[in-house]
Order: C-alpha cells, then structure tokens, then sequence
C-alpha cells in the first residue's frame, strides 16, 4: 500500500468540493495557504462555507470571487493594509453572503472542541454582547441549523453547574470538512513542523474530517523524527501533503518571508468595487498557475521579501 | 517640568501613545493589539514598567520584540518570547485569569463603555460591515483593566452603539436583553472593565458602581465644553483634574527613534 501523500494544487483544490465547509492555518496576514486559494478560484468553486478562527486575504479572495454563501468567524481585514474586509462588507450590503458572527475566543474554542472530539465547548467570553443577542442567530433565521454539520442552536445560555461560578455559553464545536495548512516543513508521511507562533493550526488540523498540508518543503520524514518534539502535528492526522514554495504570498511566513504589504494594500484599495476586484483575479489569479504568478511578481520583490534566516524575519534596516 | 515636549514637537498620535503607556505599571501582564497600542506598551517597557509581560493574542507569551511587529501574527513577536505557543494558550490565559491590562480600540463607544467594531446600522442590514470583533469583546471579558484608544468624533461618541461588539460597565443579559451591571452578569469570571478610554479630544475614567463614563483630562489644546460636545450622551465632567500631560522628551525618543523610527504607526511631527 502507498504511503504517499504527495498531491499537486491543483488535486489539493478539487478536494474542496462545491458546498464544503473550509478553514485555514494561519492568522490575519500570516501563514494563509493562498497558492490553494487562488487555484479554487480558478476553479469556480461555488457554495463554500467558511469557518474561520480569523479572516484575512484569504477570506477576501474567495469571498471577492463568489466563491462563499456563509462565513462564520470574528474578524477579516488586512491589519495596518487595509482596515476592514471591502470584498465581504459589499457582499454583506448586497445580502450575498450569511455573517455569522463569534467572538475570536469562541471561534478558538469552537474548534478546540471539534479537535477534542466534544460537541460543544464552554466559556464566559463576551457575556452581554450582542454577538450573543437571540436575534442575530443569522444561519438560525435562513433555516440553516440542521443539527448535522451546522450545531441545532448558536449558543445555549447556563449557569455552572458544578461550582456555582454563574453564568457560562455553551458554543457547538466547528466542524468543518477540510482544514488547508500552510506551513514551513512536512515530511513525507505528513509530520509537520511548523516554527514561530503555531497560532490555532493544532486544532483545526485535528478538528477537519480531510487536513491537507501545503509547506515550503517537503523534507524526509526522518529528519523530522530526530527531534520528535518540536513536530506539530502528528504524520496521521494529515491526509494529503503538497509542496510550493512562497504559497503563502502576499501573507507572510515566520523565518521565510515577510507580509508583502504593498500587494495587499493594493489589494484593498482596488477591491472594493466588483469590478475592480475582477480587475485584481483577471489579473493575478486567472491565465497564470503558481510558477506564472511568482514570474510576475519577480525576483526582487520575493527578494526584499526574504526572512534573515537567524532572525526569523527581513530586519529593515 | 523642563523635561516636557514643547507643543511644535509634538504629534496628536504622540500625545494618545503616551498616555495610553502611562496606563499601566510595572511587572503586569499585557494584551497589546495591533498599531499604536502596541508602540505604547513598548514605551512603557522602555520607560517605567520593565518588567511588564507582553501577550501577543496570535500566540506570544512574555515577547520581547527587538524591532516593532505590524501585527500580533508577525514573525517579530517571537523574538526573545518566553514561549512561542498558539491562541489556545493566549486566550486560556487570558480566561484563566492572568491578564491585567489590555488595549483596545473600537468605531464606537456609550456611556457605559460598550464599544462597537462590528458594523454601522442595523446588523441584520448594515448600512456598513466593519472588521468584526476580533478579540476585543475577550480580552474586555478577562482582563482587570481595559483601555480604549479611539478617534473622538460625535457620531462615535453615541447614546447607543449600533451593535455591543464588546462589553462595558453596563450590558444586557441574553436571553431576554435586559440592561444589568457587568459584575452581576460575569459571576465568579469577574475582574473589572473598562478603566479608561483615551480618545483624540481627552481621557475618560469610568465610576465602576454605575457604570458611566466621565471625562478626566482634557488634551492640550481643548476645552471641558467642546469635549461635552463632542459627546451624544450626557458626559460628567464633575470630575476633571486638568490637562493631560504631554510627552516628555525622553518619550519622544524612545517613540521615534528606537521604536518606530519608519513610522508605520506613528508619523512624526513635521518640521515647519
């Protein structure tokens, strides 16, 4: 029987299928695995649910193309590139796409749960808020809650019943079809190392049913089992591996390369119109694969990009 | 007081970063998101608090960034860290009761300290969607204090945020929606609130038994009225101790020259 986990972009897109739910490593402008990304827009991927620890490009990319009817999360823009997230606040305005809004802590939490294999999780995060306001249960008011995929309620309201610490949220836990990784190292049975802050690829690698993992090398898995202990995700709780180097452009990744903040402030300052985001995927995403899109990008931008590999980032001075 | 910046030396943003660095004390534990927050906690690492402990909420415990991150994710708030974790140690942290101050910002903020950062209008169809929450309503849930940094201008300053994106001193209890004291909703999770909001116009506290907030230094520049103004609500100013200090020499440095000398936050005053 193969081993072989080996799989290129394009298989790693067509596994995300029309109406799959899906998440991503990463946080904000880091570690997004937008080489897949871009190849699902190509694809046309329609009906995508995506449930997010945070947003970032990512989310603006897809949400931008059509490619998403429902984003549950807690936050999307492009931090000091962009305040906000134009693509879904159009689509929001145009009632494109359902928003269902957690706070970052529960999303957290969330897929904590679905990582522990529990159906739900507990916390007093954001008592009194809004986001736990029973009007706002938006996936509840489109008849979404089915109870398989999608929890049966937003939250359920309870006091502790063990201490007497008064109120708690029960929040149901994320289950989501395929968590896409974008990571410095996979070895070839799929053992992954990820280096700098791990963010909550732990838990959303372990909380999807398929878990695919993009990397920047692939290396023998031998190497990685010489010092088991700074792996971070185990070699069978990842189904497919795929090599690319700089997938994570325009985001960043730790000890590799920087944010390229200039494409994204480009990106956010042109996209905020359809048109001019069809300009942007006419552009960068459509007519090119990845080999054609770092070409166009070229040398000296991924150059100035370039982390110093003793510091871990590019020193600006 | 020699030692304070003349007006021509300093910037608004200056003046909004000190003041937010005064706001906290040494050895304490830090949640600084991104921006001008995060110039401010560094100031204050430099300054007068050098034992504080930085939390990075994309995972970084008790950073030590050696050049300012522009953002919580970035590569650089690792360098010199405790311990290079994820959120699930951040927010646990947080939850667990460790964290005594974080800095905050928000689009719009009541009387009671509820800030907003979700979107303008109705949210079932906004006239605008905004970033989200993000993690300002958790690090509001857990932290002792919570400082608001925000642009002070009378459509931000409202009787009723559009949306509770993050809770003040005075919330509603779900599921019904009635308006309670945070301290009754928070049971044995609570710790505090929000303790300050420094705006562009002056810095505010809030009285913890009812709740509101009032104004307790006016900026440089401003008057005790055009503040009132500037408000939707009612603002006590029964309270006011003066003027807010401005930045001392040695801040200014510390601010442009080692911490963010290419002004990805904070601009520099111009040279007329």
């Amino acid at each position: 029987m193969s081993t072989d986990k080996r799989i290129n972009l394009q298989q790693a897109a067509e596994i995300v299928k029309n109406g799959s739910s899906l998440t991503f490593s990463g946080f904000t402008i880091w570690r997004r695995p937008t080489a897949i990304v871009y190849e699902l827009i190509r694809q046309h991927r329609r009906g995508l649910h995506l449930i997010e620890v945070n947003g970032g490009p990512q989310t603006e990319f897809l949400v931008g193309a059509g490619c998403v009817d429902i984003w549950e999360s807690c936050w999307v823009g492009h931090e000091l590139y962009g305040k906000y997230g134009a693509n879904l606040s159009r689509k929001v305005a145009e009632k494109k796409i359902l928003v269902e809004d957690y706070s970052h802590a529960e999303m957290l939490f969330r897929f904590t749960a679905a990582a522990m294999g529990a159906p739900y999780a507990v916390t007093q995060t954001s008592l009194g808020t809004d986001i736990h306001n029973p009007e706002y249960d938006v996936l509840g008011r489109a008849g979404k809650r089915d109870g398989k995929r999608i929890g049966k309620h937003k939250y359920i309201f309870t006091d502790d019943p063990f201490f007497d610490a008064g109120p708690q949220v029960l929040i149901p836990a994320a289950k989501v079809d395929v968590a896409i990784l974008c990571v410095q190292q996979v070895g070839d049975e799929g053992t992954v190392r990820a280096s700098g802050q791990l963010y909550s690829d732990t838990e959303v690698a372990r909380a999807a049913d398929i878990t695919i993992v993009m990397a920047e090398e692939i290396v023998p898995e031998a190497y990685l089992r010489r010092d088991a202990d700074h792996n971070t995700i185990s070699s069978f709780e990842v189904d497919y591996i795929v090599e690319c180097p700089f997938g994570a452009h325009p985001t960043g990744m730790f000890g590799k390369y920087d944010v390229d903040g200039a494409f994204l402030k480009h990106f956010f300052t042109t996209t905020r119109t359809q048109e001019g985001f069809d300009a942007f995927a006419k552009e960068w995403i459509f007519g090119l694969d990845h080999i054609g899109y770092l070409e166009k990008l070229g040398w000296p931008r991924m150059l100035n990009l370039r982390a110093n590999t003793a510091l871990n980032y590019k020193p600006r001075k | 007081m020699s030692n304070y910046a003349s007006p021509e030396e300093y910037g608004l943003a200056d003046l909004l970063c000190c003041a937010a660095s005064q706001q906290v004390q040494d050895n304490e534990i830090v949640f600084a998101g991104t921006g001008l927050p995060m110039v401010a906690i560094m100031l204050a690492q430099k300054t007068h608090a050098p034992n504080l402990k930085l939390i990075f909420e994309a995972g970084t415990l008790d950073g030590r960034p050696p050049e300012l991150p522009t953002s919580v994710g970035d590569a650089r708030c690792e360098t010199g860290a405790s311990r290079s974790t994820g959120l699930f140690d951040t927010f646990s942290i947080a939850q667990r009761g460790y964290v005594d101050l974080g800095y905050l910002g928000g689009a719009e903020i009541d009387q009671y300290g509820n800030v907003n950062t979700t979107c303008i209008g109705n949210y079932l169809d906004p006239d605008l969607r905004l970033t989200g929450s993000g993690g300002n309503p958790d690090i509001n849930s857990f932290a002792r204090r919570t400082v608001f940094i925000m642009v002070h201008e009378k459509r931000r300053f409202v009787e009723r945020v559009s949306y509770i994106t993050s809770p003040g001193w005075r919330v509603k209890k779900w599921p019904g929606g009635e308006w309670v004291h945070r301290r009754e909703l928070y049971g044995a999770a609570f710790r505090g609130g929000p303790s300050a909001v420094i705006s562009t116009a002056g810095v505010f506290g809030f009285d913890e038994e009812d709740g509101h907030m009032y104004l307790e230094t006016y900026h440089p520049g401003k008057t005790v009225d055009e503040i009132k103004e500037l408000c939707q609500f009612d603002l006590d100013v029964s309270r006011v101790k003066g003027e807010t200090a401005p930045p001392t020499k040695e801040e200014l440095y510390f601010i442009h020259d080692v911490l963010d000398p290419d002004e990805i936050f904070i601009p520099r005053v111009k040279k007329a």
